[in-house]
């Protein structure tokens, strides 16, 4: 039995647990819900030894435990079955089985390769795997990866006494559908070995899996309801159910686009990731992208800024096809991208605020080829006031700033720019309250100065206030397309329908 | 429930698929490139193909062998070696004045072997320690190591050369067995080491281990650090024989025995199908790219063509093998 | 992590560590060695110090963006040779020569590096092969002298205006152009903003690859006059000219305080680590410490100076 009591972790002041209680119990499947940023990826790698909580406890058994990595956490029987895999694709099925437990194969300093392949063997058994464990992980499926992975991760049985708890992190989402039957199948057979918690987005599949369900929203459990008794409405209820405050997003800001269209999608797609996209963002529209990991917006907005250059149909800046195979290519056509990862995309950190918004545009500071840093000064100086940024100077090093002043840097450079188009990549990621409201307010404002914006943002109800237009997307597939007029918005669950 | 019959329905989606049909043959062209360069120079100068041909082929790829050996368990780990000139130089300038000599009385006869192959294990360590312990990347500690050990080698000497008279050092390269240099049966009998090292121990898999994902690695719980000292050290100690194996071909000792090794060193590594990524290739790999390198060298020679031209080959060849190996997914910003 | 512009800190300290340094090594030689501190000795070490720093500007742009050049010792001496061939038959039309020379080696590498996305130590390293090779063949790995007549060509460089050899006038000159190159083009700006950060410079529409090629061929083109700067002072060309240079160079772009990790340092710091490095070489000469025995000292300043000086926050894997 596997207990949190009061878990909380924050990242940087800001919390993705607030005082989460659950229980895991022998013999049972526990599932996990939540929108994206509930807190469900950390959560597992919490109990999975990956990161370690900010408060709180944990408690095996009824005796409180502290895991500093996997590797203390397998000692205790916990394991975990990764979304983004942990096998090293370079070397056998069976090293990876035994990774890190080769001394119990070696024997004078040279390993017994059919001992370990035996034992491993014996392993892949368990999850029903018949392959030649000497076969390069690489060579195998993501699906049958996925069972190595789940192999290993039950092999803890032969090392650890008592009940293993077997976390399983967003395991289907590159599963077709025979696959996901094959799993669950083990599961349900393995289920006198070790207890399951069961994360995924796909809820009539947690429902199937599980006895019972925690709901998670914004770091805290909202709910836990055996799972015969749920169905799928009430969970997508409970996880977004929340009063909607209109002036939050400064709806009554949300001016009508105008009728010009600034870039046109057609039948647009990158083999493997998105298909057949249509679009056609207006000048001083918003336009935003709603999908969950794996829904391929992502991938589409790469596409957009030339990070990811499409391979099927056709992309119309203001008119005219073009291919953006780089983010020069992007910049030159006048667009602009504020990424998700400030830091390390978004800003050189180490060079000042003025050298940060000239960035994009050097041409505006240059008389020839010479940098005028007089000019490059007053510029920066006058966006440091046009958007208030807090910064004791424009020589300081980016990195010396907030998160939210930052952001206004970001903006500043596309800004300087003059671009037209903006894509906007989870704007308010990371930021306060205070810094999110500064950045709804600058958006309703370059929309009516005649920009237009892609966005794809971290919550629904962000991506509801401040869009007039929503796409939404689910397995590279755009499914539904919302007009978000202010007054005639639609609801979160309208959109989650289509999403998972 | 097995889940082995029928059309396997674990078994990879069609691009998948193809990718990998297109890796596994990646995997022979370096074999094929030496078959198609050993048939091209023959059909040139049916000379190649003689006994009297391959055997000095087989002596003069003996000691880029055994210091390619080494340089691949580098790579393999992700990191690289650019100290093999020094350490070569420190290792044979020790045989060469330990063993007897004209310029001094000592006389330790083959007992030099296992000094200077310490020697060198004891100065891969010192760049495994610094690489280690200070987090300083591999190319910059070897390359401050590389013209140190120069150096080291040149006071060692008081300038100048020393001439080996010892015969028991001189026969490492000039006695026969089997009609071959002893030269060459070492340089076997280290590859086999080196084999077994890489294919039998914890350690030769660890090297893979780290180099394919050091961070899962690390999570795993695999001794990574010590890993890579082990791994220098290896390396220390093949460049410091290969240092006795030079100062035993060519009668000498001084500080530029081991001028120009490096750069066909990594390139028999990388043209054999080493990824300087790291955690793909191995000691096989190596002996094929060796092989190529110097049935090149022997190639040019008895075409005609200048061997000066020799190094430029080398570089255009390294740059085909890194560019079409590189795993352009998962590089993205190259350095 | 570093803050360039916090006040009286570590960091702080560290930018200006190499010229106090420097201006220490200046002091002690001249202290304890009579003829040291004289006009004449000053005018060697400068003179001596312009080849080293004209190499070093080369290396500083590459480095700067994160990359590392090891061909400048072989395209040098290609240069040299190329000189030493020429300068009889064309006279001056064989400096632009061998700076094409240099251009073609530094877009050999940049094409590798760049469009095959070879990484640019072996980039370089081959490239360093191929203009080896070449000058071997065309020099007939010998040292090729120049006669009487041709010396008379190479006065621009090997001669004195105003008693000052004009070898460091010229030095002074790239001094001053790569400073003003790093602080008041696009071309420099990029450099640092790539170096500093890659991503962002690519997100913000940087054309990295451009930028890349540029550094690589404005290195092979310095490594190249560098390279003249040799056949005029040696009076030959030779295949082998610049040989136990280039742990020198790179010793002193580093000790001068740019970082590996690439984004900080420059020009100006690279004057400064080549005049310290100029200075202990004279110095340990002086103590008649062998040239050869001298590079184990450089190649622990090389260790210790990456030690001090490189931003782990930037490789959280270092190989």
């Amino acid at each position: 039995m596997l207990q949190t009591i009061q878990l909380s972790k924050s990242f940087g002041g800001l919390p993705a647990l607030r005082d989460v209680d659950i229980e895991i119990r022998p013999h049972e499947v526990v599932g996990l819900v939540g929108e994206n940023g509930a807190g469900k990826s950390t959560l597992m790698k919490i109990l999975a030894g990956v990161q370690q909580p900010t408060s709180g406890s944990l408690r095996r058994d009824g005796v409180p435990f502290v895991v500093h990595n996997p590797r203390e956490a397998a000692a205790l029987g916990i394991g975990m079955v990764f979304q983004e895999q942990s096998l090293l694709p370079n070397i056998s099925v069976a090293e990876n089985l035994f990774l890190g437990r080769e001394a119990e194969f070696t024997r004078f300093g040279l390993m017994n390769w059919r001992r370990l392949h035996a034992a491993a063997r014996r392993e892949l058994q368990r999850v029903g795997l018949d392959i030649d464990p000497g076969r390069r992980t690489a060579e195998l499926s993501f699906a049958a990866r996925q069972m190595v992975e789940l192999a290993k991760a039950l092999s803890l049985e032969e090392r650890v006494r008592g009940e293993l708890v077997i976390l399983l992190d967003e395991p289907t989402s590159v599963l077709e559908r025979a696959e996901i039957e094959r799993l669950f199948a083990r599961v349900q057979d393995l289920r006198n070995r070790a207890s399951f918690v069961f994360v995924s987005h796909r809820l009539d599949e947690v429902l199937a899996l599980s006895d019972r369900v925690y709901v998670l929203k914004d770091g805290s459990v909202v709910a836990t309801l055996p799972a015969a008794e749920a169905n799928v409405t009430q969970l997508h209820r409970l996880m977004v159910g929340r009063a909607l405050n209109a002036e939050y997003y400064m709806e009554s800001d949300q001016a009508p686009y105008a009728p010009e269209v600034v870039l046109q999608a057609r039948g647009l797609g990158v083999v493997g990731a998105y298909r057949d996209v249509n679009f056609e963002l207006h000048r001083g529209e918003v336009l935003a992208i709603a999908g969950v990991i794996g829904s391929g917006r992502e991938e589409l907005v790469r596409s957009i800024f030339g990070f990811l250059p499409h391979t099927e149909g056709e992309l119309r800046v203001n008119g005219l096809a073009v291919r953006l195979a780089t983010p020069a290519d992007a910049v030159a056509q006048g667009i602009g991208y504020v990424p998700r990862e400030r830091r390390t995309e978004g800003l050189v950190t180490l060079l000042s605020v003025a050298q940060n918004i000239t960035l994009a545009n050097l041409d505006s500071v240059l008389h020839g080829v010479r940098i005028d840093y007089g000019q490059e000064r007053t510029l920066a100086e006058d966006w440091v006031k046009r958007l208030h940024i807090r910064t004791a100077g424009v020589d300081m090093p980016c990195g010396s700033l907030s998160g939210g002043n930052q952001q206004k840097v970001v903006l500043a450079k596309w800004l300087t720019a003059r671009s037209r188009i903006l894509i906007l990549d989870h704007p308010t990621r990371g930021l306060d309250v205070g810094a999110k409201e500064e950045v709804y307010r600058l958006v309703r404002a370059l929309c009516r100065d005649g920009l237009s914006v892609v966005m794809t943002a971290d919550t629904l109800e962000e991506t509801i206030g401040l869009a007039h237009t929503i796409l939404v997307m689910r397995d590279g597939n755009v499914t539904a397309v919302f007009d978000a007029v202010p007054g005639a918005k639609p609801v979160q669950l309208d959109l989650i329908e289509h999403m998972v | 429930m097995s889940v082995s019959s029928g059309p396997s329905p674990l078994a990879l989606p069609g691009r998948e698929r193809r990718a990998l049909y297109r890796a596994r043959l990646r995997a022979w062209a370096p074999l094929l490139v030496l078959i198609g360069l050993c048939l091209l120079i023959d059909i040139g100068n049916p000379r190649f193909l003689t006994i009297a041909n391959l055997v000095r082929v087989a002596t003069a790829a003996a000691i880029p062998l055994v210091l390619a050996l080494g340089t691949t368990f580098v790579i393999l780990l992700g990191s690289i070696d650019l100290s093999l000139e020094g350490v070569l130089a420190v290792g044979s300038v020790l045989t060469s004045l330990l063993a007897a000599n004209d310029a001094n009385s000592l006389s330790f006869g083959l007992a030099v072997v296992p000094v200077a192959v310490l020697a060198g294990a004891l100065i891969g360590a010192l760049n495994g320690a610094l690489h280690v312990g200070f987090r300083i990347p591999s190319f910059m500690v070897t390359l401050g190591i590389w013209f140190a050990g120069v150096g080291l080698a040149t006071v060692l000497l008081g300038g100048g050369t020393v001439r080996v008279l010892e015969p028991l050092v001189r026969d490492v390269a000039l006695a026969r067995v089997l009609d071959l240099p002893v030269l060459v049966w070492i340089a076997l009998a280290v590859l086999l080491l080196a084999w077994v090292i890489q294919e039998y121990t914890p350690l030769g898999r660890y090297m893979y281990v780290i180099g394919g994902g050091e961070d899962i690695a690390a999570l795993s719980g695999i001794p990574i650090n010590r890993t890579k000292v082990a791994v220098f050290t290896l390396a220390g100690a093949f460049y410091g024989l290969g240092g006795v194996m030079a100062a035993a071909q060519l009668g000498v000792g001084n500080a530029m025995i081991g001028d120009g090794r490096l750069f066909p060193s990594v390139t028999a590594v990388v043209v054999g199908g080493t990824s300087l990524i790291g955690g793909e290739g191995g000691v096989l790999n190596s002996l094929v790219g060796v092989m190529i390198v110097t049935v090149l060298a022997n190639g040019l020679v008895l075409l005609g063509v200048s061997p000066y031209l020799q190094q430029a080959i080398q570089g255009l060849m390294i740059i085909a093998a890194v560019a079409v190996s590189i795993d352009r997914v998962r590089s993205a910003i190259v350095k | 992590m570093r803050v360039p512009f916090a006040g009286f800190s570590a960091a702080r300290l560290r930018e200006f560590a190499p010229a106090l340094v420097l201006a220490a090594l200046v002091v002690l030689l001249a202290v304890s060695t009579p003829g040291f501190g004289t006009p004449e000795t000053l005018l060697v070490v400068l003179a001596d110090t312009a080849t080293l720093f004209v190499l070093g500007v080369g290396l500083t742009f590459v480095i700067l963006i994160g990359g590392i050049d090891l061909s400048i010792q072989a395209v040098a001496s290609l240069s040299s040779v190329v000189v030493a061939m020429l300068v009889p038959r064309l006279g001056y039309a064989a400096f632009p020569a061998a700076l094409g020379a240099g251009l073609l080696c530094g877009l050999f590498s940049g094409i590798a590096h760049v469009k095959l996305h070879v990484p640019s130590f072996i980039a370089t390293l081959a490239a360093s092969g191929v203009a080896g090779g070449i000058a071997l063949l065309v020099s007939g790995a010998r040292a090729v002298t120049i006669g009487e007549a041709g010396r008379a060509y190479l006065q621009w460089v090997a001669g004195s205006v105003l008693g000052i050899p004009a070898i460091i006038l010229l030095g002074a000159m790239v001094l001053v152009a790569g400073m003003l190159v790093q602080r008041y083009t696009p071309f420099g700006r990029y450099g640092l903003a790539i170096g500093a950060g890659e991503a962002a410079a690519l997100a913000s529409g940087v054309r990295v690859d451009r930028h890349k090629m540029a550094a690589l061929a404005v290195s092979g083109v310095l490594a190249s006059l560098a390279g003249i700067f040799l056949a005029a002072r040696m009076a030959s060309g030779s295949p082998m000219l610049a040989n136990q240079l280039m742990l020198p160079a790179v010793a002193a772009v580093l000790v001068g305080g740019t970082a590996i990790t690439g984004g900080v340092g420059g020009v100006g710091r690279t004057l400064i680590g080549a005049l310290i490095v100029s200075v202990v070489r004279i110095g340990m000469t002086f103590l008649g410490v062998n040239i050869f025995a001298q590079q184990i000292l450089f190649g622990a300043v090389l260790i210790v100076a990456v030690a001090l000086t490189i931003d782990r926050s930037k490789i959280p894997i270092v190989k």
